[in-house]
This record gives C-alpha cells, sequence and structure tokens, in this order.
C-alpha cells in the first residue's frame, strides 16, 4: 500500500495529464490567429466547416454551357461518366445535344449547386436535366460533401444547403464533431498546414522547372481512372436502416430543392436510377426496405412532376458489362448510352 | 465494435467507470458482458462461435485435470474443434476454389461451393489465445482451472480480441485472478500509450494507406512508383499494427491488466532472426513455441546427429521447423497464395541467416560500422517480404517482380520520389521514436509510461504536453479516408 501523500501525487499527475490532453490543442487557436491566411473568409457551409480559403467558382463552365445551349444537361458522379458518351448521345438526340456535368465521388449536395448555379441561375434553359444516381444517394444530403470540390459549384452563400447541412448532421456523432470543431477550430489549422504537408516533398522530387506541375500530372497522367485495375468490390457499399426511410429523409434532402427549383425554371428534371452490380443469375438483389425506398422516391417524384427512371433489372445491362463495382466497361458505354436513348422517349420528347 | 468510433469511446468510458466500482468476481463478470457486447456489436452470430470455443477449450482442458489417463484425447479434441472452425471460416472458400481448379485441369467441372458468410473478425487472434491455455495445461505449464468465467474473460478479453497481441494463459489469467485496484499512474501511463496509439493509426497510418492503396490499385505501375507503394504499405502496416496494440495496451491498462508488447522499433533489425524478435512478438513466439520447437525437435528426432549433408543436423533441423512455420504463419494470415508465399520467403530469409550467422562465427566477428548497412538491407528485405504481403494477384506480383527500374518515365520516377517522400514525411515520428530508443537508450513512449512510484514534476508536465500535442496533431492531420485496421482481415 502507498502512502495517502504518493497516492494523492498520483491522482495529481494523471489529472495533469487529462488536462494536459485537452488543453494544449487550445494552442491551435493561437497559431490560427498567428498565420492566419488574409483571404480566409466565412465557409458558404457553416454549419460544417471554419471559416477558409475556399478555391474559385467555375465561371468558365457556366460561360461554355452558355454559349453551347445545349438541349439537355446531365448531371451525376463516376455512374454517369462510365455510362454515358455525351457525344454519342448528342449525335442520337440532334439539335443542340447534351452536355455532361459528371464529376466523380460525387454527391446530392455537388449535384442540386450544378443545377442550381450552372443551370437555374445562369439563366439556361435546355428542354430537361437529367440526374443519374444509385439507390438512396438523392436523399443522403451528407454523402459525399467534399468542400474541395464543391467550391467549383458553390456561391459565396449558400443558405439552403447549409440549413439542409445542419438538419441533417443532428445525431450525437455530428454533435460532437461540431463541438470539437468550435473548440480547438482545428479544421482552420488543417486547412493552411495539409497543403504545406502535401507539397513540401515536391521540392525534393522534382527538379525546378517540373516543379510546379508535379501534383497536377501525378493526378492526370499516373493516377487517371484508365490507369485503375478492375475491382469487383470498388464502391459497392449499400445503404441499409436509416438511410432507407425515405420519410425520414425526404425533409433533409436536396430532392425538395431541385424539384422546386425545376418548377420555378420550368425546366423538366428527370431522375435515372442506374443498376448496380448484377449478380451473376440477374439483377442486384434488392433488400425489401430498399424496394420500398424505390417504390416511395418514384411515386413522390410522378407527383411533382418529375420523370423517374430505373434501370434495375434491364436485361440488356447484364453482369458482362460490368467492370469494376458498379461501373460499365468503356467499351458498353455506347451501347449503354444507346439504351439510355432508347428506353426513355419521355425525356426526349 | 472499433476503438476509433464514438460507440467505443462511450463503452470504454462506462465500462471503465463501472468496473473499479466493483469487486473482483464481479469486475470479471462485467469484463466478460463487456466483451461480448464489444465483440458481438456488429454481428451478434460471432459469439456462438466464441462461446463455444470457450466451452470447449474449458471443458478439454478441465478433462485433462480429471482424467489424466486421456490428456491427449482432450487435447485432439480441443485442436479439432479450435483449429476445425478456423478452417472452415477462413480457408472453406479458399480450398473450394483451389480443389475445383484442380479438378477443372482434369478435366471435371464442378460447381464451386460457396461459404457466403462474413469471416467473423478476430477469429485468428482468440483462437491461438484460447488454444495457448489448452496446450499449456496439457504441457502442465500451467493448471486447469474450474471458473468457467476466469477462461471466458481470458478468452475474449476484449482490448486484444480483434488484433492481438495475442496473451498467453500463464501471463493474462493469472492476472484476471488476481485482486485488482485502480492505479492513477498506470491509467497515466495508459492514458499516453491511447494518444500515441490512435496518432499512428489515424495520422501515420491511414495517411500513408492512402498512397499504398492508390498504388496497388493501379494496373500497371512503373518501377519507382510500385516500390513508392511498397514502402508506404510498410509503413502503413507498422504504424496500424502496432498502434491497434498499444490502444489495446492501453485499455487493459486502465483495467488493471497489462498486455505483452508486440512490437519492439522492427525496422531497426539487423537481419531476418532479429527481425522477427522485434515485428508481432506475441505471434512470432507462439510459433516458436507451439510449432516451430516440436516440428525442429521431430526433425532433429529422425536424423542422426553426426551425419553431415552440407550443413549439420541442427541446421536441417532449424531450416526444416522455420520453413513448415513460416509458412504456416503465412497461411494463418489468409487464405491466399501471397501469403504462403510470404511465409515461405521468411522462411528461407531465415534458414539463411541461421547458415550464414553460423558460417561468419567460424570466420570473422562482424564490424559494428556495419550495422547501419545491415538495417538498410534488412528494411530492404522486408519490403520485398511487404510486396508479397500485399499483391494478392499472383500474375501481378510476377509482372511487378519483372520490372526496371531503368524503364521508367521522368514522371514515373518524379511520382516515386515523391510518393516516397510523403510518406517517409508521415512516418517521421514513428522513425524518430525507433532510432531515440536505439541511440538513446530508451525508448521515450516507454520512457514516459514506466509507471513511476513517485511521479516527478517535469516527467508529468512534458507526458501531458506530449498527450496534448498527439491530440492536437490527430485533430489537425488525420486522414480523412478512415480505414480499417489491417490485421482485422486476419
Amino acid at each position: 500500500m502507498s502512502a495517502p501523500g504518493t497516492r494523492r501525487r498520483r491522482a495529481l499527475s494523471l489529472g495533469a495529464v487529462i488536462v494536459g490532453l485537452f488543453a494544449v490543442p487550445l494552442g491551435l487557436r493561437a497559431v490560427n490567429r498567428a498565420v492566419r491566411s488574409p483571404d480566409a473568409a466565412p465557409s458558404y457551409i457553416p454549419s460544417i466547416e471554419s471559416p477558409r480559403v475556399r478555391g474559385p467558382f467555375d465561371s468558365g463552365a457556366v460561360s461554355a454551357l452558355r454559349e453551347a445551349a445545349n438541349d439537355y444537361i446531365l448531371i451525376g458522379d463516376s455512374m454517369a461518366g462510365t455510362r454515358i458518351d455525351p457525344g454519342h448521345l448528342s449525335r442520337l438526340i440532334g439539335g443542340h445535344g447534351a452536355a455532361a456535368l459528371f464529376h466523380p465521388g460525387s454527391g446530392a449536395a455537388y449535384w442540386y449547386l450544378t443545377f442550381k448555379n450552372f443551370v437555374v441561375n445562369a439563366g439556361l434553359r435546355p428542354k430537361a436535366v437529367v440526374f443519374f444516381f444509385r439507390d438512396e444517394n438523392l436523399t443522403d444530403t451528407l454523402f459525399r460533401v467534399y468542400p474541395s470540390a464543391l467550391d467549383r459549384v458553390a456561391r459565396q452563400r449558400e443558405p439552403v444547403l447549409d440549413e439542409l447541412l445542419a438538419a441533417r448532421a443532428q445525431g450525437p456523432f455530428y454533435r460532437l464533431h461540431g463541438a470539437v470543431r468550435r473548440v480547438y477550430q482545428h479544421d482552420q489549422t488543417r486547412a493552411w498546414l495539409e497543403p504545406i504537408v502535401v507539397r513540401a516533398p515536391v521540392a525534393l522530387s522534382a527538379g525546378r522547372r517540373a516543379r510546379t506541375r508535379l501534383l497536377e500530372s501525378m493526378n492526370n497522367e499516373v493516377f487517371t481512372l484508365e490507369a485503375l485495375r478492375p475491382m469487383v468490390a470498388a464502391d459497392m457499399a449499400a445503404a441499409s436502416g436509416e438511410a432507407l426511410d425515405f420519410d425520414r429523409n425526404l425533409s433533409t434532402s436536396v430532392l425538395p430543392e431541385i424539384l422546386r427549383l425545376s418548377k420555378v425554371s420550368g425546366i423538366r428534371v428527370a431522375f435515372v436510377r442506374v443498376q448496380r452490380r448484377p449478380s451473376a443469375d440477374g439483377p442486384p438483389p434488392q433488400s425489401p426496405a430498399l424496394q420500398k425506398y424505390v417504390r416511395t422516391l418514384w411515386g413522390y417524384l410522378q407527383a411533382n412532376g418529375a420523370i423517374f427512371h430505373d434501370d434495375w433489372g434491364d436485361p440488356d445491362q447484364p453482369l458482362s458489362a460490368y467492370e469494376d463495382g458498379d461501373h460499365l466497361k468503356k467499351e458498353f458505354r455506347r451501347t449503354y448510352t444507346e439504351i439510355f436513348f432508347r428506353k426513355n422517349p419521355e425525356i426526349f420528347r | 465494435m472499433i476503438f476509433h468510433s464514438l460507440d467505443f469511446a462511450v463503452f470504454f468510458v462506462l465500462l471503465t467507470a463501472a468496473y473499479w466500482a466493483l469487486p473482483r468476481r464481479g469486475q470479471n463478470v462485467l469484463l466478460l458482458a463487456g466483451s461480448y457486447v464489444f465483440y458481438g456489436w456488429v454481428h451478434p452470430w460471432f459469439l456462438v462461435l466464441i462461446a463455444a470455443t470457450t466451452a470447449v477449450d474449458y471443458g478439454a482442458a478441465l478433462g485433462m485435470a480429471l482424467r489424466p489417463a486421456r490428456r491427449r484425447a482432450f487435447l485432439w479434441l480441443a485442436l479439432a474443434v479450435n483449429l476445425g472452425l478456423l478452417g472452415f471460416f477462413k480457408y472453406f472458400n479458399f480450398f473450394a476454389d483451389n480443389v475445383a481448379a484442380v479438378l477443372a485441369m482434369a478435366g471435371w467441372q464442378v460447381p464451386k461451393p460457396a461459404l457466403n458468410v462474413v469471416l467473423p473478425v478476430g477469429i485468428s487472434f482468440y483462437t491461438f489465445q484460447a488454444l495457448s491455455y489448452v496446450i499449456d495445461v496439457y504441457w502442465q505449464r500451467t493448471p486447469a482451472r474450474r471458473s468457467l468465467l476466469d477462461v471466458a474473460a481470458f478468452i475474449a478479453f476484449f482490448p486484444n480480441l480483434l488484433a492481438g497481441p495475442i496473451m498467453r494463459a500463464t501471463t493474462l489469467l493469472p492476472q484476471i485472478e488476481r485482486e485488482r485496484r485502480f492505479s492513477a499512474s498506470a491509467a497515466r501511463d495508459a492514458t499516453l500509450l491511447l494518444a500515441w496509439g490512435f496518432f499512428k493509426k489515424l495520422v501515420i497510418a491511414d495517411n500513408v494507406g492512402v498512397i499504398a492503396n492508390k498504388v496497388f490499385a493501379l494496373q500497371s505501375p512503373e518501377f519507382f512508383v510500385l516500390w513508392a507503394g511498397v514502402f508506404a504499405f510498410g509503413i502503413q502496416i507498422y504504424a496500424d499494427f502496432s498502434a491497434y496494440a498499444d490502444i489495446a495496451r492501453g485499455v487493459a491498462r486502465w483495467l488493471g491488466i497489462d498486455l505483452v508488447k508486440n512490437f519492439e522499433h522492427p525496422y531497426l533489425a539487423k537481419g531476418p532472426t532479429e527481425f522477427w524478435r522485434r515485428w508481432n512478438i506475441s505471434l512470432s513466439t507462439w510459433f516458436r513455441d507451439y510449432v516451430f520447437l516440436p516440428v525442429a525437435y521431430r526433425i532433429s528426432d529422425r536424423m542422426s546427429s553426426d551425419r553431415r549433408v552440407l550443413f549439420d543436423a541442427a541446421t536441417w533441423a532449424y531450416a526444416g521447423g522455420m520453413i513448415i512455420t513460416m509458412l504456416t504463419a503465412g497461411f494463418w494470415h489468409g487464405a491466399s497464395w501471397n501469403f504462403v508465399i510470404w511465409g515461405a520467403y521468411h522462411g528461407v530469409l531465415l534458414s539463411l541467416a541461421r547458415i550464414v550467422g553460423s558460417w561468419r562465427k567460424r570466420r570473422r566477428r562482424v564490424r559494428p560500422w556495419l550495422a547501419p548497412l545491415q538495417v538498410a538491407g534488412m528494411f530492404v528485405l522486408t519490403n520485398l517480404g511487404w510486396l508479397f504481403f500485399r499483391e494478392t494477384e499472383l500474375t501481378q506480383l510476377v509482372r511487378h517482380l519483372g520490372l526496371s527500374p531503368f524503364q521508367s518515365s521522368v514522371l514515373g520516377r518524379q511520382t516515386g520520389a515523391y510518393l516516397f517522400f510523403l510518406a517517409a514525411l508521415y512516418s517521421l515520428p514513428l522513425w524518430v521514436q525507433s532510432l531515440w530508443a536505439e541511440f538513446g537508450g530508451r525508448d521515450f513512449v516507454a520512457a514516459m509510461t514506466c509507471n513511476e512510484e513517485r511521479p516527478v514534476l517535469w516527467a508529468v508536465a512534458v507526458q501531458a504536453l506530449l498527450a496534448g500535442l498527439l491530440f492536437a496533431a490527430i485533430l489537425v492531420l488525420h486522414s480523412t479516408t478512415s480505414l480499417d485496421f489491417i490485421y482485422f482481415r486476419f
């Protein structure tokens, strides 16, 4: 047995380490004040982000869209990117053709901002805008909210999206995350420190001339989508539980806002649910919860004047057409584009 | 449940608070209940397996004590059930695929029976932990326990349940059986260990893991890109696995239980033998005691000690035992041929090290200044092993081994250099810790967690500062891509 004095000292030392653990990171606030960039500004989604230096809005893309004045605009992620050949679709459609605004690794928040800022608010009036999605992606607002990508399509203020994100991020995990962020402001430190860490090895890796473009060249020439090996299990996580409760998630999703903008602008919108990877015996299995979700989504879209098309169970999209995960093979892209055109007369009327 | 989750944080705080309010027996009941909640959190049916393993091993050990004449039969029963469950869940599909492939080569097309179940996470670890109890009772190194509660708590002890360190019955069971008192010093040291473990996992392993994953997702990486990816994977697996061990030790220490150290700066090893004394120590000593020694003795018994074919009988026994052991260890890691190749590779390396070592003893001593070269050489050999370990497709492996540095493009060289330096930058704290331990005499994390009887003010201040800095680094530099602990797969 140790003496009471020793026990007290040990208890105090434990307390000191626990206090140090939580108190020392408060120094990040002081560090941030000392090195804060003058360009840092409040984020357009302040409910989940602290002030930072944002990337530019892609006004060049908007100008190009205005100039092309396409009849159809397609929005989606790599699922759409590996399915649609925009050039081939434009030839099938004729007229002013179609523009593809596909961004790999994007989600509903990105698609909503693209529709709002690149199409509706830019004054474009295509015949229809088509959204491609998988299963419950449309009503999952927090799916793939990557600020560095959103910067391209977001304006200085995006109050509707911010409100939706705040309403969605309500669980204990998000509350704790938000509280920690407010206390330590570590995301502000990350905003300036991470680029330094990522860029530091560049000087050791390339000659002076190649340095400025090394990261860009790596992404555009080495780690391209075409250079990846097929992985059957890529990006295959399926939703379950609360994510498939349509009624619960609708009010905090971007879907009602997309439909509202569609009505206000008079632009028809269509939603295509792409088929996930089929099994060897037939279409991909669907849980009863997912089937119910899709039925409810379909009913909701039709009631709001939108077009819905479901690729699920299409015999023209067999397993042999798939590359990795839910992506289609490159050589099947033209075939899918024709299937999409042929099976959606309502969109292309 | 995984350590880096809010679920675990809540679970751990509640369990620890309740644990220290209970007497010993109550603590063990809570430990068992908590371990089962921890293990069955995602897939409750896993509990059926661990409960079955526990019942069989408890019964077999007790049977050995009550019916000594049938000890061998009880041992075989326990081995059959433990290894049978492990083999069924982990290797069924592998064997079915390979049998079907062999039959197809012979012209018989048979449908492959596939077992469509999730591999119970941690089964390889707790099976070995449970087996150590039965085998040690058989060898009479430890007595059979009458308390099912204590044996069940030993097998399911949650901190090391999913990825080790694999504890022996002789080390962990006595701790579960004895009276435990809360020690503020132990909790203080455990806090630092936890901070260091989470830092290694979330900052080092997950960030360099992204680099390794990117490289191994490429269809045809160039030479320098590939080897930068292998280097990143080498850092990832060490940081990840040792992080799990540190977190497990930290959690256990908060509960008044000491787990063995599983890593001792393995990348500073000067040769294969030393590497395996430093890497996954609990597993390598398990294989040494329960596989290598019995096999090597058996080979040695069958060889005449005065007969010499190139080498003496002891060297042959060592090499034979080591290759069989490492093949088994490779196969333990996963039902895939690349793990078998990795095991065989290390078996050959260890055997060669023994031969070279015995030759060197006869000739001359190695100069001390050669040590850095030996460390560098062993690091290169270890990384070659990691290529076998990480690359699951054999055709790709053959392709990788045929790559030449002279056929690399300028961008390939620059990309490789960039990825290498980025991985090195993230892993800098790991290297500093290892070098400090090697040349400064004491590992700074170990030095900080020395459970001082009378804490010195400056040491406590340094601990508090270090814990806070680690937490700050986790907040700022954690990878946005959260990866599972690698050894959950095994």
